[in-house]
């Protein structure tokens, strides 16, 4: 199953993107050696910093299986800010219909562990695939460029989902080459994926089953995960650590999910006073003033 | 649909004809109401034009309802439209929208958020009021043009300063310039995709992308442009 995962709901499913950056670091980092950060375990790029949306394709038992990360071409995207290479040096397509997807993977891993073949692999990534050009058809969007490697570009033909087009030339980037790749998000399409796949029922899940979902197998995990029994104990060793930087964003990030979360007028009156305090202190910039002109 | 809209790039900008523009808007897509609003870091500007009565203007602007309506705040952080039914959720849509009613505006609506290059954001929101399958059937029909003119609307507003106009020169590509410069010698798009050898799905893609960054609505006023600006030659 499928969800979207965005700015406007990252809050209640920010589980589900720790677990994504993990799978993106064993995919991207351990397995195709792309040169990409990774902290913690974690794989996390300054685009990731800029509200992405997320579609992460789920397991029954709520594992995350697949994603691939969207921003739009008007704005800032790899292709415009860090892939520039790929282009030959031309400026890239910027279109308010054309998307840019980049991380697309599969966890290869997860899928095939129980004696499973790669039926199962095939069929998580047509549902990546199906739920991505689904998404980005309902927004009104027209095409994806997508940045991959030839892998995953003979996934995509494999699947009768072949590219229609390449904009400039595939080129080394660190161990693996890259290219960007053009997909219609025409019915035509999607159409023909379902029927390489033969999925017909609908990809996505409901915010609220995957959340019940989520909460599901953490309590199962919970039984046969013992916690750390004293978190004071463990903060007060990582004490003597150095502090961690802490950006802007962060800040705003973790404001905004306050004000957002409040459920009572005086947690929003707290959430609120705290922003005045934090803005008082030149600790986070001052609220935009929108001024409506006439 | 038929009304055409005026391409905003080539007008004297102000303010009035932005609002105008959002009157035309609302004429071709069978919408009530436009609102846009957009940041500009480079010019350190905040832009907002409506097309709301000035009773509802007023209202919002003696309430602050600009520090709580989540079709501004929480709808620029999605890179998709947002329907406002994703919003109703939020402690501020409740507020924002408890009196609307009295003045003649409706909470169906949609909120299309638009990324700048140089950090600039923007949002197009448009109401009508109608039937939710009225509504749902509306808002899918015209979604693709209305992203369009989200952009277009936003990238001219923020070209409305000398120095952002400067940044925002068109960067065009080897392909966009080649492509246009075919279209300015009377080819079809057909013929085009054969001369490069190229699909018709690559010719639309280029000639859209070359398009919206000439600040163009249509292919002829892009050609037009693209000339002016000595991108291409005129034949």
């Amino acid at each position: 199953m499928i969800i979207i995962v965005d700015a406007l709901n990252k809050d209640r499913f920010g589980d589900l993107l720790d677990e994504m950056f993990k799978l993106r670091a064993r995919v991207f980092g351990d397995r195709l050696g792309w040169e990409v950060e990774i902290i913690d375990g974690r794989e996390i790029d300054q685009f990731d910093r800029l509200d992405p949306a997320y579609v992460i394709g789920l397991d029954d038992e709520g594992h995350v299986v697949s994603c691939v990360r969207a921003l739009q071409t008007t704005g800032p995207h790899m292709l415009s800010d860090v892939f520039q290479v790929l282009l030959d040096g031309e400026p890239p397509l910027r279109s308010a219909t054309l998307w840019e997807s980049t991380r697309f993977c599969v966890d290869t891993q997860r899928l095939c562990r129980d004696g499973n073949t790669m039926k199962a692999v095939s069929m998580a990534t047509c549902e990546l695939m199906i739920g991505s050009l689904e998404y980005a058809r309902r927004s009104g969007i027209s095409d994806i460029i997508t940045v991959i490697d030839p892998v995953v570009n003979r996934v995509l033909k494999r699947s009768d989902n072949a590219p229609y087009d390449y904009v400039g030339s595939t080129k080394q980037m660190g161990k693996v080459p890259a290219m960007a790749a053009l997909l219609d998000c025409t019915e035509e399409r999607i159409n023909r994926v379902r029927a390489f796949a033969g999925i017909t029922h609908d990809v996505f899940a409901s915010e609220d089953a995957v959340r019940d979902l989520l909460t599901a197998r953490h309590l199962a995990e919970s039984g046969r995960v013992t916690a750390p029994s004293d978190w004071s104990a463990m903060i007060l060793s990582d004490a003597q650590e150095p502090l961690p930087t802490v950006l802007v964003e962060d800040i705003q990030d973790y404001c905004r999910a306050q004000i957002e979360a409040a459920r009572t007028e005086e947690e929003r009156a707290d959430a609120l006073r705290l922003v005045g305090v934090l803005v008082r202190e030149g600790i986070h910039p001052a609220l935009h003033q929108v001024v409506f002109q006439n | 649909m038929s009304t055409d809209l005026i391409d905003l790039g080539s007008e004297s900008r102000n303010a009035g004809s932005f609002v105008s523009f959002l009157d035309q808007i609302c004429a071709r897509f069978e919408l009530d109401h436009a609102a846009y609003a957009g940041t500009n870091p480079v010019a350190s500007a905040v832009h907002g034009y409506v097309n709301y009565p000035d009773a509802w203007k007023r209202h919002y602007a003696e309430n602050g309802l600009h520090r709580i309506d989540p079709t501004l705040l929480v709808a620029s952080r999605s890179i998709a439209p947002v329907d406002w039914s994703r919003l109703d959720q939020t402690a501020g849509f409740e507020k924002t929208f408890r009196d609307a009613r009295d003045f003649g505006i409706t909470n169906r609506g949609l909120t299309i958020p638009v990324r700048g290059p140089y950090g600039d954001i923007g949002m197009l929101s448009v109401t009508r009021d109608c039937s939710a399958t009225e509504w749902e059937k509306l808002s899918r029909q015209i979604l693709p043009d209305l992203q369009s003119v989200a952009v277009h609307v936003h990238d001219t507003v923020m070209r409305s300063d000398v120095l952002s106009r400067a940044l925002r020169y068109p960067a065009l590509s080897t392909r966009e310039r080649e492509i246009l410069q075919w279209i300015a010698a009377g080819k079809s798009q057909q013929d085009v995709g054969d001369i490069l050898g190229i699909s018709h799905r690559t010719v639309e893609v280029h000639l859209r992308s070359g398009r919206e960054k000439l600040y163009a609505l249509t292919t002829p006023q892009a050609v037009g442009r693209a000339i002016m600006l000595g991108l291409i030659y005129p034949l």
